[in-house]
């Protein structure tokens, strides 16, 4: 039996644990785009302003780690589901865990750039 | 379980339906519907997410690349999009605290012994009407949204 990095149940822990903080998250992110009327919030300055506020950012930071782990370890879930085997699992853990790093990284790339432009 | 008849994999079992299996959502009840929508609004909004995060990469490109990525977003279909968007992150959010419940074991009752007709204690009223809960609320959600985005508030 191959040794694992971590136990199922912990990572299942973590499953709830960051679908319950993004839940949280997300619901904040979401007022933000109500406080104004909605086709408002969307235009561009309000928008970058929303960014350069640390606090902002750093709720955006945290929505996209938490949903990229939560979101990707769920379909890492219903593709075990699907088959199992060795090769399969190897496969299926190593290409959830790149595309979760990939939008991560893609996505922080957004709000380091955005947080310091100038309007 | 139902078996595939005359299809048999390398192992000789005959009840492996694979993807066909797993998008059928009847024949076990309501818990069964939960489990498919689950899965459903799961896959659904992981994707809207990687598009979201791809979407609003545009801001990087300037007032006019985002302006661009608005016109096309920012539609009667895009509206309708997010609607169920709305809809889905809901039922995703409400359903997987009723499974969290359920795997803490709260609201489950004591177990019992199996007496005919071997009703599963797990699945009493109480979560089953968190499933209930979860597409009602889901429903207002995008009662809600549809007010917000089509009412110009």
């Amino acid at each position: 039996m191959s040794r694992k990095f971590l136990k199922e149940s912990t990572i299942m822990k973590i499953h709830y644990i960051t679908g319950l903080a993004a839940l949280l998250t997300v619901a904040v992110h979401v007022m933000m785009r109500v406080v104004v009327p909605f086709s408002i919030s969307l235009e561009y300055e309000n928008v970058v302003a929303n960014y350069q506020n640390i606090l902002y950012a750093l709720l955006l930071e945290s929505v996209l780690i938490l949903i990229s782990i939560h979101g990707f370890n769920g379909l890492r879930v219903m593709l075990l589901e699907l088959r199992q085997n060795a090769t399969w699992e190897k496969f299926v853990t190593l290409f959830t865990l790149i595309a979760m790093l990939a939008v991560i990284g893609y996505g922080t790339r957004t709000i380091i750039v955005v947080s310091g432009q100038s309007l | 379980m139902e078996a595939v008849k005359d299809k048999q994999d390398s192992n000789g079992r005959t009840n492996r339906e694979g993807l066909k299996g797993w998008l059928n959502p009847t024949r076990y009840g309501w818990e069964r519907l939960s489990y498919w929508l689950m899965r459903l609004t799961g896959l659904f909004l992981l994707l809207y997410f990687v598009g979201h995060v791809y979407e609003t990469s545009n801001l990087v490109g300037g007032l006019d690349a985002w302006n661009a990525m608005l016109e096309l977003t920012q539609t009667t279909f895009g509206h309708i999009f997010l609607i169920l968007v709305i809809g889905a992150s809901t039922f995703h959010s409400v359903n997987g605290i009723r499974l969290i419940f359920a795997e803490t074991a709260t609201g489950l009752g004591k177990p019992g012994r199996p007496d005919y007709p071997y009703e599963a204690g797990s699945l009493n009223n109480i979560q089953r009407s968190g499933i209930w809960v979860a597409l009602i609320l889901a429903t207002a959600a995008m009662l809600y949204g549809s007010s917000v985005l089509f009412g110009g508030e």
